[in-house]
């Protein structure tokens, strides 16, 4: 069956996107960065990205997102990386350490966006970057988006693992302390989940098993084929997030990336997501949460690489585990092979938990 | 209203900043996006003039009433500006305001954003200090469900969960507090009326699985492999079937007794829910039918064949090829979506050497 996703008119929506949002984006002003990196992988899923952004354009985008990149100053060791938007004006004007802080999550939508445009990272301040991931590793393992906050789940594991294996420098990162909070987030049912106990949900699911795929770490799963199950059971033609809920587009990315991770890449009925997808398509482009609903940039951008998932003859390949095209991703990913990352840890450790785990 | 600080400006809503004596001594900080920008959001003038002075307070962290409110207004229209969230809870320290109140705003906002992360860890941060977790020790259950805070923060989760029966965050919210506070003893009949609700409520059957082996003395058992007592694996497989024949074609009540028997009590799968499963589907009623063609019977003997294998080696090779079986069943007959799947899962269906 041939793809009949309006690829124009998801390469207008995003162009659009990256052109200018409505009024009632301002909920989303603090994770633009979040949103620029949403638009650039679904032009790059759809092979798009140079034919609809010019040269020019594609150097102004660099610029911007370096802008973000937050200075030093003598008390914000914790905050540096990238922030989410330029919600503060000059960074000099702020005084104040938190006012201007950088998180997780902007920064690996930084890195990926300026892999994406084509930039070669050289004005990365990576030290800064990793020395930031030091200081927001918990007691637990998790890792906190930034400094002062309660907040910490698997979304902020994630953003930590990307970007170090974006950089290929995993020394901010305490590898066997994050596989242990995984392991403990893996529910009776198969799933992942926010924190243990709590219910198994697609969108942590990807970011344990994508945090344990960067780490090469995917054999510490206490049982990969219960996951597994549990991942391909959440296809009800799309993608559910959790059980008997809806299908969802976004899900046909979280989920559907989980299970090609897994090992899965053919056991679900790419037809059924493709058509589940199809029918979340707006006429006048991008792709919805739910169809007859509006689309969003995150839905799009999942919907359109969850999409590419299922016919991987017409479209460029995009990485699972990162959210960026193939080609970038394995020569990131070769270049820091995995061996590297184990002799980072205490990696004898985890082998003894390895064990008793799979027994 | 303006001793609790978050509705000081309301009544000069209409009018500009710029135009309030509250605000006259500070000069707004512009935002600067540069030449060239990303996902530019089309700000109305009010949005635009008040970040400008929340940057002008935040930039010098300006401890002050006006900054508080402020916040108020920033947080309803952009609830995931990280750094308000931090700002708000230093204002709040530092001014020594009012925690009952500041919940009373938490709760007003929470209907508008109640899927915001942000604002749920700032409840549980706010009720962490009205109510210190580590003071509470001495205090039994039985004080602490009647405890105003506890029991303010159990009908608001019971509300929230009410008029959005999944909300993930307010179940996670009120695992946190069940088990921080140490008050289990509600729980199961709570879960019991959702579940009555709503059968299909795997948030529900999640939360029973929390009660039943988070070890009910807020002691969530650190090993995942524990096992269980029988009595409970034995009620807790009649509990489950119960609601199997209410609604066959439920996924939920089929994956928490499996799941719940694969990790605590293994060989319960084939001592006593298989003879109950083999019982319900052979007694001619309509369920009975039902159930036999949805994927979940199925893909259930699948599990419990090749737990009982694996338990029973001189058996195994039988039991595996009825395992072998079934997936066969499931790939044409009864879950052909994921046929490939069931073929997969027919291969790794090996005796346990």
């Amino acid at each position: 069956m041939a793809s009949k996703l309006a690829v124009d008119k998801h390469v207008r929506y995003f162009r659009y996107c990256l052109d200018m949002l409505p009024s009632d984006a301002a909920a989303f002003d603090a994770i633009r960065m979040t949103l620029a990196h949403l638009c650039l992988a679904g032009l790059a899923g759809l092979g798009q990205v140079e034919a609809a952004l010019s040269a020019a354009r594609r150097r102004e985008m660099v610029e911007w997102i370096y802008a973000q990149q937050i200075p030093p100053t003598a008390t914000n060791a914790a905050h540096r990386g990238f922030r989410g938007g330029s919600l503060f004006g000059p960074h000099e004007l702020c005084a104040h350490a938190a006012a201007n802080s950088g998180n997780v999550a902007a920064t690996y939508s930084a890195l990926c966006s300026l892999l994406i445009l084509g930039d070669d990272l050289a004005r990365v301040d990576r030290s800064a970057i990793i020395g930031a991931l030091r200081r927001l590793q918990l007691d637990s393992g998790t890792f906190a988006p930034h400094p002062d906050t309660t907040e910490s789940d698997p979304r902020f594991i994630f953003c930590a693992c990307a970007i170090s294996a974006i950089l290929g420098d995993w020394s901010g990162v305490d590898t066997d302390a994050v596989t242990r909070y995984i392991v403990a987030c893996c529910s009776f049912d198969g799933g992942l989940t926010q924190a243990p106990f709590q219910e198994s949900h697609g969108g942590h699911l990807y970011c344990c098993i994508a945090s344990l795929a960067l780490m090469g770490r995917l054999d510490a799963l206490p049982d990969r084929s219960r996951t597994l199950r549990w991942a391909v059971f959440r296809q009800n033609d799309g993608y559910q997030g959790r059980m008997n809920k809806a299908p969802d587009a976004c899900y046909s990315f979280w989920v559907g990336a989980s299970v090609e991770m897994l090992g899965g890449h053919g056991l679900v009925d790419a037809d059924a997501v493709s058509r589940f997808l199809l029918q979340c398509e707006s006429p006048y482009g991008g792709i919805a949460k739910y169809p007859g609903t509006k689309p969003d940039p995150l839905h799009a951008a999942l919907g359109v690489v969850g999409y590419a998932f299922c016919y991987p003859d017409e479209f460029p390949r995009m990485a699972p585990e990162l959210l960026l095209p193939e080609s970038i991703a394995s020569r990131l990913l070769h270049a820091h092979h995995a061996d590297e990352v184990s002799s980072t840890g205490t990696g004898s450790e985890l082998d003894e938990s390895d064990k008793s785990d799979s027994n | 209203m303006c001793e609790t600080g978050e509705k000081c400006d309301s009544g000069n809503d209409n009018v500009p900043m710029s135009e309030q004596d509250t605000w006259k001594d500070v000069a707004p900080i512009s935002q600067d996006d540069g030449a060239n920008t990303i996902c530019p959001i089309a700000y109305t003038d009010e949005y635009r003039e008040m970040m400008g002075y929340l940057r002008a307070v935040m930039s010098k962290c300006e401890v002050s009433q006006r900054a508080l409110d402020l916040t108020s207004r920033v947080i309803v229209v952009n609830p995931g500006h990280y750094t308000v969230w931090v700002y708000r809870k230093k204002l709040v320290e530092e001014l020594g305001s009012n925690i009952e109140n500041e919940l009373d705003w938490v709760t007003e906002i929470s209907e508008k954003h109640h899927k915001n992360y942000q604002l749920w860890h700032y409840r549980e941060a706010l009720v962490s200090r009205l109510l210190d977790p580590k003071a509470v020790s001495e205090m039994t259950e039985e004080q602490l469900v009647v405890h105003p805070v506890i029991r303010r923060e159990l009908f608001f989760t019971s509300s929230a969960i009410e008029s959005d029966s999944k909300n993930f965050h307010a179940w996670s919210y009120r695992q946190w507090l069940v088990r921080t506070y140490g008050v289990w003893e509600q729980e199961l009949g709570f879960i019991d009326t959702m579940i009555n609700e709503d059968v299909r409520n795997n948030s529900a059957w999640n939360q029973r699985y929390f009660v039943l082996m988070g070890d009910g003395r807020g002691r969530p058992t650190k090993d995942a492999g524990s096992p269980m007592e029988g009595s409970l694996a034995d009620s807790e497989i009649d509990y489950a079937t119960d609601m199997i024949k209410l609604a066959p074609n439920n996924e939920s009540p089929w994956t928490y007794i499996v799941g719940l028997l694969v990790r605590h009590a293994p060989a319960k799968l084939y001592t006593v829910l298989l003879p109950k499963l083999k019982e319900l589907a052979a007694d001619g009623s309509e369920y009975a039918a039902a159930m036999k063609t949805t994927p979940f019977y199925w893909s259930a003997l699948v599990d419990i064949y090749e737990q009982q294998a694996k338990d029973l080696p001189d058996q195994a090779d039988d039991l595996l090829a009825q395992a072998s079986e079934v997936c066969d069943v499931l790939a044409t007959d009864h879950d052909p979506m994921r046929n490939k799947y069931w073929e997969f899962r027919k291969d790794q269906l090996v005796p346990n050497i």
